[in-house]
């Protein structure tokens, strides 16, 4: 007989809680992919996805009906919206409402971090982050003095043309409300959809690396790094003083139900393991134990190649959260991290879309005999974001091989 | 002065480097000495890279140096004096914005001897359809970030190929890019960092990596 959706939910949180508890479940929980596919298995372009919530969330249904994985990552697309959680981080209220920044909300924004389908690129382009160079060098001394204010009043008018005066400021942060409205009602909708489909609540806030906001928002990716040569007091000065503003908003969520944050990395790759313990390591640690002294578990997802960082993982008290890695081997990183930390990954994003059913069976087989041992380990793509030509049968491979070869 | 300007740009010493290399100019020193002195450098940084010694922040800001020395270096050197190993057209492919991977790929394929020819983001196939047509080159490099660049790089192949470009070899790059997309893709090559894909690129037109 089926299972009626609220025992398949409570199964799925078991499994999925069983792995990041560091035990074995009855077997290999398997996160879920999102991306541009969602949009176009279900015939739309990416631009109605992003623009167009009740379209959206008729996608989403329909891609969690028919790809039944333990957890869904089909959902409403935002791009990270960090620096305005930090700018809100005196407001526990505002702050996790804009920890990702839709399209409707760029518009209303008119910023210059981020490129949507239809607007700046091609309504099937798939939504992108872009960043870029907001704040001198020679500023580093305002963020270090007051990092809120310095990115509320004068980063935020740089970054945004819509914020550019004051009397437009008004306008726009009153529209952007209305936009956070709509998207909180679509994001509701989504959680019954979800809950009738049988997928458990998993109350996901975030967290940030302070690093990354310099490199993301500020200063640029590239540039960031080439400032840490330059102004290496500066940098690790304005680090440390947007620590606490981070940690802050990271831990509003837990005001609004999550259990666990998410923080995706992006200057880990980039940074050798000298300046990995100094200019990066030491900030997000101190987010990842404040969240774990509030009852958070932190799921770090380490983009990129981690593996000359390992083991300062080892440093967080046991079951801290999940270590989410991309490129990293988990084969390896869970050898290192056993009985330590959750880890999560293992599925190359090329694998699904260049691969073939047989292949990924394979794959996976060879995989789960690895890393199955001893629990503690949720199998999920590398990176989340399926490409809209990734085969279909090969998303169903996936799920298929995890049900032949994932149970304990 | 050679030695100690190469032992500046490999540790880094950007201000340092820049200065030296100023000041050897300034003492009658030849221009095309000081470009395989940063040429030798850069191609020790890389190796530093590809046996784990360096990281990406290396790369970044060994490029940066090259770059600024060469600014004041290049002029100074007649085309005809430079070693050319060959021409690569290069571009993040269509639907992809994202530029620092192919940024840091150009200094090293320009400082190894390449002519690059850079088309910059978001390139349609038609473009580098046109560019090989015009310029024809030895390899064209598609880079991309995001996993939606994985299909535009096929196009792209599929393109270069329905205009007869089979020979031009293809060595596609980028973070998310690995054998499985290679095959994908129809390319001849791939790689996830830049120090290996020049690296790949030498040995792809014959000459030792």
């Amino acid at each position: 007989m089926a299972k009626s959706p609220e025992e398949l939910a409570k199964e799925r949180l078991a499994r999925i809680e069983a792995a990041i508890n560091l035990k074995e479940p009855d077997k290999v929980p398997l996160w879920g992919v999102g991306g541009d596919i969602v949009a176009a298995y279900a015939g739309m372009t990416q631009h109605e996805f992003c623009y167009d919530y009740d379209k959206a969330v008729k996608a989403i249904e329909k891609f969690m009906r028919d790809f039944p994985f333990d957890t869904s990552m089909a959902g409403l697309m935002g791009l990270e919206g960090r620096i305005f959680c930090v700018a809100f981080s005196e407001f526990p209220d505002i702050s996790p409402a804009l920890s990702l920044i839709t399209g409707p909300m760029h518009d209303v924004l008119g910023d210059k971090y981020y490129r949507y389908p239809g607007r700046e690129i091609d309504e099937n382009a798939t939504p992108q982050f872009i960043g870029g160079t907001f704040m001198e060098p020679g500023e580093y001394d305002r963020l270090i003095e007051d990092p809120v204010g310095f990115v509320a009043e004068t980063i935020l008018p740089r970054a945004c043309t819509n914020l550019d005066t004051p009397r437009k400021a008004m306008a726009t942060w009153v529209r952007l409300g209305m936009e956070c409205s709509k998207f909180f009602s679509a994001a509701a909708e989504i959680g019954r959809v979800s809950a009738e489909l049988g997928y458990p609540p998993f109350p996901m806030g975030w967290g940030y690396s302070p690093l990354d906001i310099i490199g993301d928002f500020l200063r640029g990716v590239g540039t960031v790094v080439l400032d840490i040569y330059r102004y290496p007091d500066k940098v690790k000065k304005a680090t440390e003083a947007l620590t606490e503003p981070i940690a802050n908003y990271a831990l509003y969520h837990k005001y609004m139900g999550a259990k666990y944050a998410m923080i995706p990395l992006h200057l880990n790759e980039y940074l050798s393991p000298k300046l990995y313990n100094e200019f990066y390591w030491p900030y997000l640690k101190a987010v990842i134990l404040k969240l774990y002294e509030e009852g958070i578990k932190s799921m770090v997802f380490f983009e990129g190649h981690h593996d000359a960082h390992l083991d300062t993982i080892l440093e967080l008290p046991e079951g801290w959260g999940i270590a989410y890695f991309e490129k990293t081997d988990v084969v390896k990183a869970k050898k290192v991290l056993q009985g330590h930390t959750c880890v999560m990954g293992g599925i190359p994003m090329g694998l699904l879309v260049g691969g073939t059913p047989m292949k990924i069976e394979e794959y996976i087989k060879n995989l789960l005999e690895e890393v199955k041992p001893g629990g503690g380990f949720i199998l999920a793509p590398g990176v989340g974001t399926a490409p809209s030509e990734t085969p279909i049968e090969n998303i169903h491979a996936l799920i298929e091989a995890v049900e032949k070869y994932g149970y304990y | 002065m050679q030695e100690e300007l190469f032992n500046k740009i490999v540790n880094m010493d950007e201000e340092g480097s820049i200065k030296l290399a100023k000041e050897y100019l300034d003492k009658g020193g030849k221009p095309q000495e000081l470009l395989e002195v940063c040429r030798r450098a850069m191609d020790a940084i890389g190796e530093k890279f590809e046996r784990g010694e360096y990281f990406l922040s290396e790369l970044l800001l060994g490029g940066e140096i090259f770059k600024s020395i060469m600014e004041f270096v290049l002029p100074l050197i007649e085309e005809s004096e430079t070693t050319r190993l060959g021409t690569i057209i290069l571009g993040t492919v269509k639907d992809d914005i994202h530029n620092i991977g192919k940024d840091i790929f150009k200094a090293f394929a320009q400082a190894a001897g390449f002519e690059v020819i850079d088309l910059g983001v978001d390139v349609p196939e038609e473009k580098f359809v046109e560019a090989v047509k015009e310029h024809k080159p030895e390899i064209v490099g598609m880079s991309c970030l995001i996993t939606a660049g994985i299909s535009s790089m096929k196009r792209t192949r599929e393109a270069l190929r329905a205009s007869g470009l089979e020979n031009v070899k293809i060595i596609i790059g980028g973070g998310r890019v690995d054998e499985s997309v290679k095959q994908f893709v129809g390319a001849d090559a791939w790689s996830d960092d830049a120090a290996r894909g020049v690296r790949i690129c030498k040995e792809l037109i014959g000459v030792e990596g």
